[in-house]
């Protein structure tokens, strides 16, 4: 199994978790899960064996930088979970809000209450 | 000054809306200028644009593969008018509905600098990022009353929104592994070669990135959570969303299908088809939803899906005539559904109630916004002299030209159903027999305050520019026209 499809994989089970889930938290924890899905995915679009850090110098050969990884995937990943924390810290606050009002975490019993 | 005008259009309302919150003085003049001064560069080199001009602004001074490009065309101009103009009339309502503190003219500054970076970005990851900010700041004003309601509602937009754009980044991932850029007119100059090799990559890709910004445009069977996040938030929010945040979704749409995936025409089926059963699906069940409800603000929302319903058949006609025909529905639709929310606004905020059988007999005590709410939603109808017929009439007239009889009768039943819970509400505006309707003495005393002034005339001039548009058409198709050319342009190979 390479990278790609456990990434996948991850995907649906926070699918699973998102969609199926009757816990607040658990639902976010799934979003979480696809966040970290997405991630994976995109690092191992650029992942290769025995690849090296793409850190440039003066005296770095020319077969070193044929073994540097893409970097870019990795760079536009780190904006992916900032994003993501954020998006799992608004999620988490408007629980505590939602907690506070209802005193449940529970979605049927939240569909029921006004 | 000229080149730099994209990369300004953006920072000016992001930067002070941070301002704002730090600082908390001179809060409605300064988020007012943010929105004034990007409108007046922006139809400053108006003439350029409408000439078919282009500016392309590189972030950094990076060039085209590696760094991410703003970019003004017909198109991007078209939106970016219509998201500045429709947000100084919400700040302006936001004046006399309530007196918000700063962190909500900071949201609202944070999602017009947003949606106007999704409008002119030519990269589809910083497309992504900015669809997140706009998102982030959508869920704090709908969650901004902090009522049980409305959190969990916003709670709803949450995990929707947040799934459908993790489909939206995956489906980004897809087309990178493929493509190694991510910059849209690469990606399009690349695609017929990469297409015959990875005819399944392109297919999956496709399918995620349409169900992530399907979710955002709210078509049919995505749409759960826009009835809740739309009628249980502010007001001037509510306007905010069904007036332009659900038509970002669709400029998305346009940029992915008529940019990238439209290029090969057999994708999977006719993208037309896809458009086209999309739309008429989405606008028979927003019109029959509409209809059930006993929610005023909810039954608006319901009324969005319908007329994004039309909008999206618009773009699945995709001759010329069509797509004029959508885009000016986009426009028609924003200025209609704003005054609609905003006229709700007030309803709402006299009568206390926000249910349809309260309405009975409120004609007496508001007559002007009765009237306003009456030509907005014959506007809506699709009845002549309000602009909503005009581009209704245009998409109608393509349908026939492009040999899809059966969409003109699906958009003529559509509307039937939109004329009955319409008129349902007008009918109860009139309906003076159940409750001696008292007029107010002390309302009429507060009329001279010129927040009340504000919020009033917010809704007469809206209704003013959408019967100017009904009388006049050309003025609005005339503005679009280098939208539609700068569409075509991309579309033909």
């Amino acid at each position: 199994m390479n990278p790609l499809h456990i990434s996948i994989l991850l995907f649906f089970i926070g699918l699973y978790g998102v969609i199926n889930k009757n816990n607040l938290i658990k639902k976010i924890i799934g979003l979480t899960i696809i966040n970290g899905s997405t991630v994976l995915f995109f690092i191992s679009i650029s992942y290769s064996e025995g690849g090296i850090a793409p850190i440039f110098s003066k005296d770095i050969s020319r077969e070193s930088v044929q073994a540097m990884v893409n970097p870019v995937p990795q760079a536009l990943m780190l904006t992916a979970i900032v994003i993501g924390v954020s998006v799992t810290a608004l999620a988490l606050a408007l629980i505590v809000k939602i907690y506070e009002k209802y005193k449940t975490l529970d979605i049927q019993q939240l569909l029921k209450g006004r | 000054m000229k080149n730099h005008l994209p990369i300004l259009i953006i920072i000016l309302p992001l930067a002070v809306g941070f301002f704002i919150l730090l600082f908390k003085k001179y809060i409605i003049q300064l988020s007012l200028g943010a929105i004034f001064i990007p409108l007046f560069l922006l139809l400053k080199f108006s003439s350029g644009f409408l000439d078919g001009n282009v500016i392309v602004y590189k972030l950094g001074g990076w060039e085209s593969p590696l760094g991410i490009h703003l970019v003004i065309d017909g198109l991007s101009f078209y939106f970016s008018l219509l998201v500045l103009c429709a947000a100084v009339f919400i700040v302006l309502y936001s004046l006399y509905e309530e007196t918000y503190p700063s962190s909500y003219y900071f949201y609202l500054l944070l999602s017009v600098s947003s949606m106007l970076g999704i409008i002119f970005t030519a990269d589809i990851f910083n497309m992504y990022i900015f669809y997140e900010l706009l998102t982030i700041s959508t869920y704090l004003l709908i969650a901004y009353s902090k009522k049980g309601k409305s959190l969990k509602a916003s709670f709803n937009y949450l995990i929707m929104g947040g799934v459908g754009l993790s489909f939206f980044l995956l489906g980004t991932g897809f087309l990178y592994a493929l493509f190694g850029i991510l910059d849209l007119p690469s990606i399009s100059e690349k695609y017929l070669v990469i297409f015959s090799a990875n005819r399944e990559m392109i297919l999956i890709a496709f399918a995620l990135m349409i169900i992530g910004i399907g979710i955002k445009v709210a078509a049919f069977p995505l749409h759960g959570w826009l009835p809740d996040a739309h009628s249980l938030a502010p007001s001037s929010v509510s306007a905010l969303l069904s007036g332009i945040t659900v038509k970002i979704g669709i400029y998305c749409f346009i940029r992915l299908i008529y940019g990238i995936f439209g290029l090969e025409k057999y994708l999977f089926i006719k993208t037309e088809q896809f458009y086209l059963t999309l739309g008429s699906v989405t606008l028979l069940f927003g019109a029959t939803m509409a209809l059930a409800q006993i929610d005023l603000k909810r039954l608006l929302a319901f009324s969005t899906i319908n007329q994004i319903g039309i909008i999206l058949i618009g773009f699945g006609i995709g001759t010329k005539t069509g797509l004029t025909g959508a885009l000016f529905h986009i426009l028609n639709h924003a200025i209609l559904k704003i005054s609609l929310f905003f006229c709700a606004g007030i309803i709402i905020k006299k009568t206390g109630s926000r249910l349809l059988q309260d309405l009975k007999g409120f004609s007496r005590r508001e007559p002007f916004i009765v009237l306003s709410f009456i030509i907005a939603s014959m506007g809506m109808i699709g009845i002549p002299s309000v602009n909503g017929f005009i581009s209704k009439f245009i998409i109608c007239s393509a349908a026939i030209e492009a040999g899809f009889p059966l969409i003109v009768v699906i958009i003529l039943i559509a509307s039937v159903i939109t004329a009955a819970y319409y008129f349902k509400i007008i009918y109860l505006f009139f309906d003076l027999s159940a409750t001696s309707v008292k007029i107010n003495k002390s309302s009429r005393r507060e009329l001279a305050s010129l927040r009340i002034i504000l919020g009033y005339w917010t809704i007469y001039i809206l209704t003013g520019i959408s019967v100017l548009l009904g009388v006049f058409p050309s003025l609005g198709i005339d503005l679009l026209e280098p939208a539609v050319m700068s569409i075509l342009s991309n579309f033909a190979p």
